[in-house]
């Protein structure tokens, strides 16, 4: 009975932590706003203070002035303080900021956190230096919960998922419990989801609000009424709030409110503000909730944890009743583990990581990250380059049949046992175990046009050179004959084994009916070689289309693409052109081809023989 | 048909050096059905293949009929061979495996297909046409391996141990079905076995194989009755022929030209004149049990094994092992010593070389 307590406790603990995910999550939304709101104000202090005479630093005096009028803004809603050095303005009485904060904000020149309220560095009228700082307060705790989050069922859903958790972690749970747990535990998670999605929304509509506001009293203060100088004028202190936000001319009436509309195919929140009689501009930003994917991810996974819990838990109850079985369960999963977890972190992550990446624009060097769908199989589908490549690694592909064949004739050759066979199959494999590169460097001065030993032949039978590797017409078959080179060892070991495990009896047999060497080749050793051959046809097929090495060691895809096959391309995209999203999906392409020739392979060729 | 002649047929392989077959010549006349028979390693199945044309004699010629085919290939032969393992082709249906050989020789399809449906009857494989080799009993494929020889009319046809993968009931069965095939086809068969029951019961003749030579060539009863050595003694008859090792002494037995031999125990008047060392052959239903001193001498029991029809009575006659075939169920403690007899007509010398004195 106490066993069961511990159960309900662990398994009704878990319920709770999608919620606890999502409390935090909101708690940093909360401190990301307040960082922004505080940059945007510091950028309107900077814009709208005077610069005392003969100095960058702000006139005293204004600065005061500015200050406290904004605090008290009708509509602006946040706990402000404005620091000149070290002193508070807006509130005398508040304490002032230690020597080391300051210190520290020179340094950094980022927005710090401190005491509660996110402190963004006030700068001088030339940017040059540290002035001052602007305070903004975090608000209370309460603000991480909305109570839109999917229309108030969060408490009621993990009420329920508790109750239910008695239910399914009971040693005579029937399964409709089991199952209905897990439908209410998910739907804790998206709850969960839901709330961090809404806040990361308000959050968003808070800032474009503020900012508003900052923008009007900048318009009110600025001599100019032209839009588009306004905007310029202005625009730092929407950029100064990060995420893409910015300030442009235009909008009406139809825009008070904020909106999302896409703009160039990017998600966008966009309020208008009006500066004049007719005269309106557009601030817009990044919505906050496009980037929350992440944590749909984490409070699924973590709704998903308190069913593990409690399925774990009945498993170990069941198997506690039947000790030898769950000794061998664990002694299996212990033997699999190290595969498993490398097949996880090498295999599986990577593949989903490359799905998440196909889905966003993702590049190294910029931070915004948005979901684009499907936009970039679009690009990757209308892009010249890739059916070039794509052309060309079909064409290289047929290197893989001629492999084979010279591999299996060569198989052929060598089954007998003696030296010279041995140092013959030595011989051929040695290029599958010889570094890529290295065999490419070689090849490279085989091909060269000035010095290689192929044109050397070819000027001795008195022909004229050929730059193997430079022209557009001989560039693949030459990487070709490199990959035909490289691979013929290894398949011809293949073939050998394929060979060694045909039965003599069978050959016997066809030489007492009379079949010749061809004849008994084709009706009985290659039909008995068909297993084999087709693991090197696909095997060969799948490495064909995933080469890249050669190509890169001994053309770099060129001369006029005409080496560009599909890995390169991929390789090209992501760290040529930092389209990391493109790249996975052409990788995520070139993985369904495979997967369908494959497919196809099987189906053609596949029926197994059994020997009798 | 034809018949097929050895001469001095000499096999070495080159990786040991040792020699399978040496100068092994037999001639097996058009029709015969010949057994090749012998402990494994004997050198039989090198033989078969010697004369399929898988190996190449070292030396000696190979005719069938009137024709030297020592060096011709296995095709040119027209010999038909059922495996071991049957070696029936997995990738191809029944049909397929019979009429492989007959496409082979580019017979007209109308042709392969009359004979493919006349083998089929024979054999009673006319459902299992469609299968493949895997889809079979081994009783099945055994017929399927014989279809395959069938089907092609051969001059000769050849077995390799073609029944040892079949349990004992269906191994019955199938001897019987391929002596009538036998007496159907009247057709030239080398059957290649180390099971001397088979041997006995299909073989016209029998060709005792050891150690590469021949050691014997001749009907089952001659073989059983007359061995030409102590090997073939031994070997054929289940169990096989008691030998006692004895020196014969003619001294006190010149009177009837005969001779005493001593051998453990035993002592044996025997109808020879022979002096010194000599071996007795004498069959275990040869031996009977009597009285202590009534017979030729006493043995031992060692251990006795009821059979039902009869008794195997192990015995110790002075060291020297005796196995004696009783009639019917015999009682008798092991340990305990009785009087042994011997059939005087059916004795068999060897000479301390193994080889038949009379």
């Amino acid at each position: 009975m106490r066993r069961w307590g511990v159960a309900v406790g662990a398994v009704a603990g878990t319920a709770l932590l999608p919620l606890l995910a999502s409390g935090w999550a909101g708690a940093r939304a909360e401190r990301a706003l307040a960082a922004r709101i505080a940059g945007t104000t510091a950028a309107y202090i900077a814009l709208v203070t005077p610069a005392a005479s003969g100095s960058a630093d702000y006139d005293l005096p204004h600065l005061l002035v500015e200050a406290g009028a904004l605090a008290r803004l009708p509509g602006w809603t946040s706990r402000l303080e404005v620091y000149r050095g070290t002193a508070p303005l807006v509130r005398a009485t508040a304490g002032s900021l230690s020597a080391a904060t300051m210190a520290a904000l020179r340094q950094q020149s980022g927005v710090l956190w401190w005491n509660g309220a996110a402190l963004a560095p006030l700068q001088d009228k030339g940017a040059r230096d540290v002035v001052g700082a602007v305070a903004v307060a975090g608000r209370p705790g309460g603000e991480v919960w909305r109570r839109g989050a999917l229309g108030g069922i969060a408490v009621p859903a993990l009420i329920l998922a508790i109750v239910l958790a008695f239910g399914a972690t009971h040693p005579a749970a029937r399964r409709p419990v089991i199952r209905a747990h897990g439908a209410v535990a998910l739907l804790v998670g998206v709850a969960a989801y839901a709330n961090v999605r809404a806040v990361a929304r308000d959050n968003t509509d808070h800032w474009l609000e503020q900012t508003r506001l900052l923008v009007q009293e900048a318009t009110a203060r600025l001599p100019t009424t032209d839009v588009t100088q306004l905007a310029t004028t202005i625009r730092p202190v929407a950029r100064a709030g990060g995420e893409g936000a910015d300030l442009r001319p235009g909008g009406d009436s139809a825009a008070v409110r904020v909106r999302r509309v896409r703009f160039a195919g990017e998600p966008e929140a966009v309020v208008a503000i009006r500066v004049g009689w007719g005269r309106w501009l557009a601030l817009r930003t990044l919505p906050g909730e496009t980037t929350t994917g992440g944590w749909l991810w984490l409070c699924l996974a973590l709704a998903g944890l308190s069913p593990a819990v409690a399925a774990l838990l009945g498993w170990v109850e069941r198997s506690r009743a039947r000790p030898r079985r769950l000794r061998e369960t664990l002694t299996a999963w212990g033997f699999l583990a190290p595969a498993a977890a490398h097949l996880a972190v090498f295999s599986f992550a990577p593949i989903l990581f490359a799905l998440y990446l196909s889905v966003h624009r993702w590049s190294l060097g910029e931070s915004a990250k948005p979901f684009v769908g499907l936009e970039n199989f679009g690009r990757v589908l209308r892009d010249p380059l890739v059916w070039i490549s794509l052309r060309n690694t079909v064409l290289f592909t047929v290197q893989v049949p001629i492999t084979m064949a010279i591999a299996l004739g060569l198989a052929l050759l060598l089954r007998r046992h003696s030296l010279i066979t041995r140092i013959a199959r030595t011989a051929f494999f040695l290029p599958y175990v010889a570094s890529v590169v290295a065999i490419a460097l070689v090849w490279q001065w085989m091909y060269h046009a000035d010095f290689g030993a192929l044109n050397w032949a070819l000027s001795a039978l008195g022909l004229a050179p050929v730059d193997w590797l430079g022209n557009p017409r001989t560039a693949l078959a030459a990487v070709m004959v490199v990959s035909i080179w490289t691979q013929v060892g290894y398949q011809m070991v293949v073939f050998l084994a394929g060979l060694q495990g045909i039965p003599d009896a069978y050959l016997d047999a066809a030489r007492v009916d009379g079949a010749n060497a061809w004849r008994r080749f084709w009706r009985v050793t290659f039909p008995l070689l068909k297993p084999v051959t087709l693991f090197v046809l696909v095997t060969g097929i799948i490495g064909s289309f995933q080469v890249f090495t050669t190509v890169y060691v001994l053309t770099g895809g060129g001369p006029l693409h005409a080496t560009d096959v599909l890995a390169y391309r991929i390789y090209q995209s992501a760290w040529g052109l930092s389209q990391f999203g493109s790249a996975s999906a052409l990788s995520l392409l070139l993985f369904a081809i495979l997967f369908w020739v494959t497919w196809t392979q099987f189906k053609l060729l596949g029926k197994r023989v059994e020997y009798a | 048909m034809a018949s097929v002649t050895l001469r001095q047929l000499t096999k070495t392989f080159d990786s040991t050096g040792h020699p399978a077959l040496r100068d092994v010549s037999l001639t097996v006349p058009d029709g015969e059905f010949l057994v090749v028979l012998g402990p494994s390693g004997c050198g039989k199945t090198t033989a078969l293949r010697c004369i399929a044309g898988l190996e190449e004699p070292t030396a000696g010629e190979i005719l069938i009929g009137d024709r030297v085919v020592t060096h011709d290939a296995p095709a040119a032969r027209d010999v038909a061979m059922v495996f071991q393992n049957y070696a029936l082709y997995p990738h191809l249906t029944v049909r397929q495996n019979i009429a492989f050989a007959l496409e082979m020789r580019r017979l007209p399809a109308r042709e392969i297909l009359r004979r493919v449906a006349e083998a089929s009857d024979r054999l009673g494989l006319g459902e299992l046409l469609e299968r493949r080799p895997a889809q079979l009993s081994s009783g099945q494929r055994q017929r399927v391996a014989l279809g395959r020889a069938i089907v092609r009319e051969p001059q000769v046809f050849l077995f390799d141990e073609p029944l040892s993968n079949l349990d004992a009931k269906l191994r019955t069965e199938m001897r019987a079905e391929l002596l009538k095939l036998h007496r159907q086809l009247r057709a030239t068969m080398i059957y290649v076995t180390h099971d001397q029951v088979e041997a006995m019961t299909m073989g016209q003749r029998i060709a005792v194989l050891h150690e590469g030579r021949l050691r014997q060539l001749g009907t089952p009863g001659d073989v059983y009755e007359r061995p030409a050595d102590e090997f073939v003694a031994r070997f054929i008859g289940s169990p096989g022929m008691n030998i006692l090792l004895g020196v014969a002494d003619s001294g006190r037995g010149k009177r009837t030209g005969g001779a005493v031999l001593r051998c453990g125990s035993l002592t044996v008047p025997i109808a020879l004149a022979y002096e010194g060392e000599l071996h007795l052959g004498v069959r275990p239903e040869h031996v009977t049990v009597c009285g202590l001193g009534e017979g030729v001498g006493d043995a031992e029991v060692r251990v006795v094994e009821p059979l039902g029809s009869e008794t195997l009575v192990h015995l110790d006659a002075g060291g020297q092992p005796v196995v004696a075939r009783v009639p019917g169920l015999f009682e008798v403690p092991d340990g305990q010593r009785i009087g042994l007899r011997v059939d005087a007509k059916r004795l068999h010398f060897f000479d301390a070389s193994g080889a038949r004195v009379a």
